[in-house]
């Protein structure tokens, strides 16, 4: 009975296949831009994309990654960012990072920002990301 | 006679050795003058404002997402590090490569929002051709790029720039280059105190 129960929770309530963890995003004022990071785990037997992001904070969302050419460094915008099955993706500073631009209000430490993560299989992902000056091991 | 003069150039190399600097640069930055507007839009002389003091120098713009304002923490974290041991005559100072946009009162407002001390740090808002003239002395690239319309028409760009925070003398010459994103923090201070005693 008990076994039976066990399957039928895990088919009504099964585990995300895309998890976001360790979000955070740096203070930056008004008309600015800043930038979200985070953590992507793809738990799924599938790959995922995440090709966009929302928030009421900004006027624009890109998907970036800075690059270098010696000590020379650049930013571009990459579109998407896919996510194999079983794997995770980390979004962290001097990487592939969510350009948050043209910023409607501060944001200041400690602050939390709402953010909309779409993705093609996944659908669409809320996540809260409260505001710090660096990652914890920066 | 060969052991001897072998003897002497083993003796000569080991001199030379020991005698060198730790500080790789030595960069006099006085020969010329340049004018700039602090974070409170008073108009100060550069290299007048570094004179005597021992300077630890970043290169930004504030609509950097994310290198810059890991160049600027570093700094931040330095001049805390340096507070905490009661040191406070070291001077910090950020000069902006984007001049069309990093006026005094938004470099003042990314200062704030990081808490920063301004007691003894220094924003720098020049015209570009101080600002490109300046940047040419401490060997800085910043060249716009990958630049994007917002939908009321306004262009945003990037710029592409060099990583670089730079420890500077009190008698104002350029020491030591660092990756400002990535400095090794204990390096940079150790530097500093070095540089005080000197």
């Amino acid at each position: 009975m008990f076994n039976l129960l066990a399957v039928v929770l895990m088919i009504f309530n099964p585990v995300d296949d895309i998890v976001i963890k360790d979000q955070w995003i740096r203070p930056g004022a008004e008309k600015m831009a800043t930038a979200l990071y985070f953590t992507l785990e793809n738990n799924g037997s599938e790959a995922d994309t995440l090709y966009a992001i929302e928030t009421d904070i900004a006027k624009m969302v890109q998907i970036h990654e800075t690059y270098s050419n010696g000590d020379v460094l650049g930013m571009r915008e990459i579109g998407k960012i896919i996510i194999e099955p079983k794997s995770s993706v980390k979004l962290e500073p001097g990487g592939m990072h969510i350009m948050v631009m043209r910023l409607k209000k501060d944001i200041n430490k400690g602050d939390e920002i709402e953010f909309k993560l779409h993705f093609r299989k996944a659908g669409e992902i809320s996540v809260t990301a409260k505001a710090k000056t660096s990652s914890d091991n920066e | 006679m060969k052991k001897f003069l072998y003897i002497i150039t083993i003796f000569t190399i080991l001199i030379l050795i020991g005698c060198e600097s730790k500080f790789p640069l030595d960069k006099d930055l006085t020969r010329k003058k340049y004018t700039f507007f602090n974070q409170d839009s008073i108009e100060v002389i550069f290299p007048d404002i570094i004179k005597g003091k021992v300077t630890v120098i970043g290169f930004i713009y504030t609509n950097c997402p994310d290198i810059c304002p890991m160049t600027t923490h570093n700094m931040y974290l330095t001049q805390q590090q340096l507070k905490k041991n009661a040191i406070d005559d070291v001077l910090f100072v950020t000069l902006t490569f984007d001049p069309d946009r990093d006026f005094p009162s938004v470099l003042k407002k990314f200062g704030k929002i990081r808490d920063i001390d301004f007691n003894n740090w220094v924003f720098l808002w020049g015209d570009k051709k101080s600002t490109e003239s300046l940047l040419r002395r401490f060997d800085i690239t910043a060249l716009k790029t990958d630049s994007t319309y917002f939908d009321d028409g306004e262009l945003t760009y990037s710029i592409m720039h060099t990583d670089r925070i730079s420890l500077i003398d009190n008698e104002s010459r350029l020491k030591k280059n660092y990756r400002g994103s990535k400095v090794n923090l204990e390096e940079l201070y150790n530097d500093i105190i070095n540089l005080g005693e000197e």
